[in-house]
């Protein structure tokens, strides 16, 4: 059984006003009306009145854990979460962005959020496809059962059969679209940096203008820097807006990363970062 | 004439660079491909430093550092060893060639090792041919 997109809306709405009402949070995250029903946005409510405008639906794709990081250390903060949003609040827990009193988290378990660019089903070709938050305080529907479990590795079957220089031809090419618009990280939850490696000139890491070698640079280094932290949540792919597949990257990364040191990103707030960790066991055959 | 490549090598001060030291005053003999930056420790390493230096020219680079257990600060190769093992992931998905980039683990009484190896990765990198993908064509 899982619940409409509307009881959702519902439940959200009474939680949030009790919350706000309770002095419980200062700050609800949700989601808003847009220009219309297919583009809703990020919605803060700060006060019970607040709850009225809020909605939810399904193209609302935001991962709100982006939005956490913006307001001061120990602010009470409820947030809605979906599946990977979840995981990126924990990841944000586990990085000590917030601490784990200071938030709400509003799981929404859901299965057919949509894509808005293309109306297509999100599931595990682009994101973690898990459709239940790992933790929640309040859940905001029913358990999602009964979706077929896919690993969100297996998109990438295709791309790792490919000789190297046609992976090569195949990224180059979509690097070379990119007009650094820097979509992807304002979209990322995990991309809290200030400043941003890439807004650096001393040193000039890469070009900023959008050619090749600076793209190539910002996007490998993103990567790098997602390492053991990209929950899957595949916003960055959907803000781009020349749909450079990030995504695989990115999955990519993370499957070597849970091979490597045997954790995913954001399932639990008593892991550590794995990068920000070792075993002195680890074996030099991850070298290889 | 046959391909000299242009090798990257970035030492830990304590083990790598003091062992490349004793490799020369022992007088052994390596290849010349080899250009060496010292650094403090193999975790002083930015994963971007080997990017860019694929794009700046770099048909190789091997990265050394004290053995795991040795590292002067205790536990910095234990770090470096988890994020190099994911540049390696990043360079290979990327069609980067992964024999390109290798890490070693290089004792400062160990400079037979490190002309063996920067011997033999010199033969490895001739082996691939020059590095055209990510250099930054002028
Ligand atoms: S890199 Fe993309 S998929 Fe990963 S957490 Fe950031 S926005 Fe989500
Ligand atoms: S969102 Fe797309 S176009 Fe914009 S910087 Fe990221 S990859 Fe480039
Ligand atoms: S000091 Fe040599 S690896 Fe840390």
């Amino acid at each position: 059984m899982t619940s409409s997109f509307k009881s959702i809306e519902e439940n959200l709405k009474a939680e949030a006003g009790k919350l706000l009402e309770s002095g419980r949070v200062e700050i609800v995250l949700a989601y808003g009306r847009g220009y219309d029903e297919n583009h809703p946005m990020p919605f803060v409510a700060k006060h019970p009145s607040d709850v009225a405008n809020m909605v939810f639906n399904e193209y609302c794709i935001h991962n709100l854990a982006r939005y956490l990081v913006r307001y001061p250390r120990g602010t009470k903060i409820a947030v809605a979460v979906k599946a990977a949003d979840c995981r990126a609040v924990i990841q944000l827990i586990q990085e000590e962005k917030i601490k784990r009193d200071d938030v709400v988290f509003l799981g929404i378990p859901v299965y057919g959020m949509k894509n808005p660019k293309t109306g297509e089903i999100i599931d595990s070709k682009t994101t973690c496809g898990m459709y239940n938050p790992v933790l929640y305080d309040v859940l905001l529907g029913e358990e999602v059962h009964g979706q077929k479990i896919v690993s969100p590795y297996d998109v990438l079957a295709d791309y790792e059969a490919m000789d190297k220089e046609a992976r090569w031809a195949f990224w180059k090419k979509e690097f070379d679209r990119c007009i650094r618009c820097y979509a992807c990280r304002k979209a990322c939850p995990m991309c809290y940096c200030d400043p941003c490696f890439i807004d650096q000139s001393k040193p000039r890491w890469g070009d900023k203008s959008p050619q090749s070698h600076g793209n190539l640079m910002y996007h490998l280094t993103r990567f790098h820097h997602l390492a053991g932290r990209c929950i899957d949540c595949g916003e960055c792919s959907r803000a781009c807006p020349v749909d450079i597949p990030l995504y695989l990257f990115h999955k990519k990364v993370a499957k070597e990363c849970e091979e490597m040191f045997g954790q995913a990103a954001g399932m639990s707030i008593d892991d550590k970062p794995a990068l920000v960790n070792f075993r002195v066991d680890d074996s030099d055959k991850i070298l290889e | 004439m046959s391909f000299e490549p242009k090798i990257l090598g970035i030492a830990c001060n304590w083990c790598t660079y003091t062992g490349a030291d004793l490799a020369g005053t022992t007088r052994l003999e390596y290849p010349q491909n080899l250009r060496v930056v010292r650094v403090m420790c193999s975790s002083r390493i930015n994963p971007s430093f080997i990017f860019r230096a694929f794009q700046l020219g770099a048909d190789g680079v091997l990265v050394g550092g004290c053995h795991p257990g040795d590292c002067h600060y205790n536990t910095g190769n234990l770090y470096a060893r988890r994020r190099l093992a994911v540049t390696r992931k990043i360079l290979e998905f990327a069609g980067i060639e992964p024999g390109r980039f290798r890490v070693e683990w290089i004792s400062a009484s160990e400079g037979n090792k490190f002309a063996e190896v920067v011997t033999e990765f010199t033969r490895q990198i001739k082996n691939l041919g020059p590095q055209n993908k990510f250099k930054i064509s002028q």
